[in-house]
This record gives structure tokens, C-alpha cells and sequence, in this order.
């Protein structure tokens, strides 16, 4: 049996920018799913009762349903009542969603983590709610949770391969493509997962990157 | 095509809810024994079998389920013209394999959270590896391993949704003919949703129902 690795080496340009279609779509949602997440958690541990019990109900629905069944919801049945969002869009909105689901979840974990003196000792000095947040909590917050943030960011890049079901030009959708104009199968899809398998490996690398310099104190 | 409302729907969509749990029952079952093969072996005192495993763990680790379904469908029978899979065997396989590398790294992190001295005290004993495991290390790792097993299982219960991808007609492929036919996807993949979430949801009690327990 012989293999033509180089027969998919002139669809490499056309195979990067997928996979930057994959990368920018996964950065967008993580990014607008993390603030979001981080209202949603605060919402939950708000002590409101409407407020927390509506986060609790958000977050319960998107990690107990698939992402795919998610994005054809966005794709083809919000068409249905003349939203109409393009592939991108159904993706971006999708990704951010659930990503904030999962976030919120984990951002929790990290809130609570930060000891209850540190925002006594905020309050103490006349810091408000709002700065209080902004400058004792969150901090300490985000680097207690960061090796679970980096798991979820890697989890949402991987799983952003399911936007090439509703037709986004990603890595795997482009995969499938020069599958078919090229016929060489097995070649294709070790590129893909070659591809797939690196910036996974980058993600890791840069968050821990990010633990030593970032924050350090 | 809206004669006989949507209750005509609801038995297929049932019968693709039935076939979802199949598929997570089966490839949970291998990938859990999958994973305690390649936890192990990953953190055994033979290296080359260390290596093996963690090539395996790592490398599944950083695919997409889609890649892993596309690539055993398309690209495997090329390597091996026997393994040429129908869609249902290439759903088991491909889903049991990414639920053996994520199960292999619980199993790994629990057996590694057993204190140093119970394996100690076991060869003190005498005990050899297998005994040592079999009687001391992993009846404790196990409690340890339940929790985010619970959880990963949610997550393969939703990962199984990619099968339709390769045309196995589980529970979202189903919808997915649902819709072609009565042109109404956002009735029919709300129902999907919502028979998902009735799937799912229970498992996601347990799991919480188990770590109170723990605690």
C-alpha cells in the first residue's frame, strides 16, 4: 500500500485557514461565553431567588443537551420564525452559549475559592461591590480555575468541528471537501489530525505559559 | 405535510432516543474498560507500555469525536480493508476509543490520589502487583474515579449526537429526517432537546447525589 502524503501538500494554505476559521470562531465564543459565564455564575450566587434560579435553569439546559442539536436549533429553527443567522453567526452564537454554560460552572468554583477575608478586608478599606470584584476577587478567581479554563478551551476548539455540520468552513468541513477532490482519505484526515492534535497541544502550552507570567505574584 | 401533527414523530424519535442510550451504554461499558487498561498501563513500571499508552491518551485527547467518526468510516478501511465498518460498529468503535482516552486519564488521576503508604503497606505484605492492585489500590481509586465519570458520561451521552454525522439514525438523526419531512426544525430538534435533557439530567442528579454522599 502507498501513501501520498505530498498529494495534500498544495491544500495546506487552503487547510490553514480553516483551520484559523476553527481557532478565530473558538476565541470569539470562549472569549463573549466567559463574560457571559461569569454574569451567569454571579447571577447564581446572587442570593436573588428569580435570578439564581434562572441561571441555575440556563446552565442545567446547555450541559445537558449536545452542541450539534444546539446549533441546528440556531441554524434551522430559529430560520424557521425568521431569525436567520449564517454559518458563522449560528456558530459564534452557539459556541458562546454553551461555552457560558460550562464557564459559569467554573467560574463559580473559583469565586468561592477566593477566602471570604480578602473581600472582607476590601470592604473594610470603603472598597464598593463593583471594585471589590474588579480588583480582589477576580484575580485570585480566574488563577485557581485556569488549568479547568484551559480544559474547556481546548473541549470548545474541539468541538467547533461540529459547526462544519451546518456548512462554516472550518478545518473539518475543508477536510471533507478536499477529501472528495482528492480521494486520498487516509492522507486527509492525518493532516487534519495532525492539525487538530498541535494547536490543542499550544493551547495547553500557552496556559501554562500564561500561569507563570500573567499571574504572578 | 402537517396532517397528522407531530405526534406521528414522536415514536421514531423515541426509537432513536432508544438507540442513542444503546450506543452510550455499550461504548460507556468498553471505553470504562478501555480507559482502566490504558490508566493503568500508563503508569506502570514497563515503559514501553507507558509510552504506547500515553501516545494513545494524549493524541485522542486532542481530536475532535468528528475526526476520530470520519477518520475509522473513510480513512480506516483504506489501511485495513477488513475493518470495513457499517455506521452502527463505527459509531461503538469510534465513540469507545474517545471514551477510553478521557476514562484512562480519570482512572490515572484517581489511582495517583491513593497516598503513597497504601501501596507501601500492600508490598510490605508481600503482595504482588496485581494483588496489590486488585485488593487495595483500585477499590479505593474507584470511589474516586465515580464522579467525574458521571460527569464524562454526560458528555459522551452528548458526543453521540455526532454519529448522525456519519448517517447512523440515532435520536438527532432522527430529527434531523423529522425535519426534512415536516419542515418544522425548531418544533422537532426542541423535542430532541428536550429528549436528550430527559436523558441526560438524571445522570447529572446522580453524580451530584453520589458527591454529597462522599462528602
Amino acid at each position: 500500500m502507498t501513501f501520498y502524503f505530498g498529494d495534500i501538500l498544495p491544500y495546506l494554505p487552503v487547510l490553514l485557514h480553516a483551520l484559523w476559521i476553527s481557532v478565530y470562531v473558538t476565541l470569539i465564543g470562549f472569549a463573549a461565553g466567559s463574560v457571559a459565564g461569569v454574569l451567569i455564575s454571579l447571577a447564581r450566587s446572587s442570593g436573588v431567588r428569580a435570578l439564581s434560579a434562572s441561571a441555575g435553569v440556563y446552565i442545567e439546559i446547555f450541559r445537558n443537551t449536545p452542541l450539534l442539536v444546539q446549533l441546528y436549533l440556531i441554524y434551522f429553527g430559529l430560520g424557521q420564525v425568521g431569525i436567520n443567522f449564517n454559518p458563522f453567526w449560528s456558530a459564534v452564537v452557539g459556541l458562546t452559549l454553551n461555552n457560558a454554560a460550562y464557564t459559569a460552572e467554573i467560574f463559580r468554583a473559583g469565586f468561592e475559592s477566593v477566602p471570604a477575608g480578602l473581600r472582607e478586608a476590601a470592604s473594610a478599606l470603603g472598597m464598593t461591590p463593583v471594585q471589590n470584584f474588579r480588583y480582589v476577587v477576580l484575580k485570585p478567581a480566574v488563577r485557581n480555575v485556569l488549568p479547568s479554563l484551559t480544559n474547556q478551551l481546548i473541549v470548545l476548539f474541539l468541538f467547533s468541528s461540529v459547526g462544519s455540520v451546518i456548512a462554516l468552513p472550518e478545518l473539518t468541513n475543508e477536510l471533507s471537501n478536499i477529501n472528495s477532490l482528492t480521494n486520498r482519505t487516509l492522507e486527509t484526515f492525518t493532516y487534519g489530525a495532525v492539525l487538530y492534535y498541535l494547536v490543542s497541544v499550544a493551547m495547553a502550552m500557552s496556559s501554562r505559559l500564561a500561569e507563570k507570567t500573567l499571574f504572578r505574584w | 405535510m402537517n396532517d397528522g401533527g407531530f405526534a406521528q414523530f414522536l415514536a421514531p424519535l423515541l426509537r432513536g432516543t432508544e438507540l442513542t442510550l444503546m450506543l452510550v451504554a455499550v461504548s460507556g461499558v468498553v471505553g470504562t474498560i478501555l480507559g482502566l487498561v490504558f490508566g493503568m498501563a500508563r503508569i506502570c513500571p514497563v515503559p514501553p507500555l507507558r509510552w504506547v499508552a500515553a501516545v494513545y491518551i494524549n493524541f485522542l485527547r486532542g481530536q475532535p469525536v468528528l475526526i476520530i467518526l470520519l477518520f475509522i468510516y473513510f480513512a480506516l478501511p483504506l489501511l485495513f480493508p477488513a475493518a470495513t465498518f457499517n455506521r452502527g460498529f463505527t459509531a461503538i468503535v469510534g465513540l469507545s476509543i474517545y471514551a477510553g482516552a478521557y476514562m484512562a486519564e480519570i482512572f490515572r488521576g484517581s489511582i495517583e490520589a491513593i497516598p503513597k503508604g497504601q501501596e507501601e503497606a500492600a508490598e510490605a505484605l508481600g503482595m504482588g502487583y496485581f494483588n496489590k492492585f486488585r485488593y487495595v489500590i483500585l477499590p479505593q481509586a474507584m470511589k474516586i474515579a465515580v464522579p467525574p465519570a458521571i460527569g464524562f458520561l454526560i458528555s459522551l451521552v452528548k458526543a453521540s449526537a455526532l454519529v448522525s454525522v456519519i448517517g447512523f439514525v440515532e435520536l438527532t438523526q432522527a430529527g434531523h429526517i423529522i425535519s426534512n419531512i415536516n419542515q418544522e426544525p425548531l418544533q422537532t430538534f426542541l423535542v430532541v432537546a428536550v429528549l436528550y435533557f430527559i436523558v441526560s439530567y438524571p445522570i447529572s442528579l446522580l453524580g451530584r447525589w453520589y458527591e454529597r454522599r462522599l462528602a
